[in-house]
């Protein structure tokens, strides 16, 4: 009875972590689009075709706090931040179409645009 | 009696919190929020599986929020105690029917419910549910870290079933 019980939990484990490794491995596939939203406080504040925009930095405020977000040769990344972790900038270029480039602190978001959602 | 526990108590918080901050000087080599070694959880996972669910709960707060303290990470209360509340629960569930040799299972299942807890929290935080993307990644991460502090825990209780009476 025990071991049927550990049997099971091993195999709800082993099934769950299946479907992780297939959508990690999924979410590296490049992107289909070229539209790239910034959202803020889940507002879009800024919705931008990669594909023309020029090489430019904007500066996003949030509160007493920035972030520096650089465009350069259709690649977009966190190049400056003030928040005390900067995993927002080791992120580094947003490449995977799922996988957002997210600063916790400042509750902002870069993501790729899903279809329909592009104007 | 009482006093022995108590002591015993403060001893595993005053453990944890060291290993707490010893790895806070570990650079983090992996670039994606909530991706972390936990190694303070080999404490957690011992104290489940040694002691009551209150007293396993009243170490947890108290690391969480000391350790919060010491990294001068106050935002980052909010997603470890919400975190930390799944994988409890989860973990003291478990361990009820769990022999000591298959500990790590337990931790694994903990890991998995502190991310899913963690990334619940964020994606309140953030309103937005682009954040979810996040989540088989993290639960992959630290199902890898889960069953690493889950052997460490296990060595550690089955070493110290061996010394104490």
């Amino acid at each position: 009875m025990k071991n049927k019980k550990i049997m099971i939990i091993i195999i709800i484990i082993i099934i769950i972590l299946i479907f992780c490794v297939i959508y990690t491995v999924r979410s590296f596939r490049n992107p289909s689009g070229k539209h790239v939203l910034i959202i803020q406080d889940n507002q879009i504040i800024y919705n931008l075709d990669l594909e023309t925009a020029e090489d430019q930095e904007i500066r996003i405020n949030y509160q007493n706090h920035y972030n520096m977000i650089k465009i350069q040769n259709h690649e977009i990344c966190i190049s400056e931040a003030d928040c005390p972790d900067q995993t927002c900038i080791r992120t580094g270029v947003l490449k995977s179409e799922t996988l957002p480039i997210v600063c916790l602190p400042h509750k902002l978001i870069i993501r790729y645009a899903e279809e329909g959602e592009s104007p | 009696m009482k006093l022995r526990k108590l002591t015993e108590l403060a001893l595993l918080t005053a453990l944890a919190l060291i290993i707490f901050v010893i790895e806070l000087r570990i650079p983090n080599m992996i670039p994606i929020q909530g991706v972390k070694l936990g190694l303070a959880n080999i404490i957690t996972v011992y104290a489940v599986f040694q002691y009551k669910p209150s007293e396993t709960a009243m170490l947890v707060a108290c690391r969480i929020i000391l350790g919060a303290m010491f990294s001068g990470n106050m935002s980052a209360l909010l997603y470890s105690s919400a975190g930390a509340f799944f994988c409890l629960i989860g973990m003291i569930l478990i361990s009820r029917f769990l022999d000591l040799k298959y500990i790590w299972i337990c931790s694994i299942l903990g890991a998995m419910l502190h991310n899913t807890g963690q990334i619940l929290v964020a994606v309140l935080v953030m309103q937005s549910t682009a954040v979810f993307a996040y989540l088989p990644v993290l639960i992959l991460s630290g199902s890898i870290a889960g069953a690493f502090t889950g052997l460490c825990a296990q060595l550690v209780i089955r070493r110290m079933q061996n010394t104490t009476p």
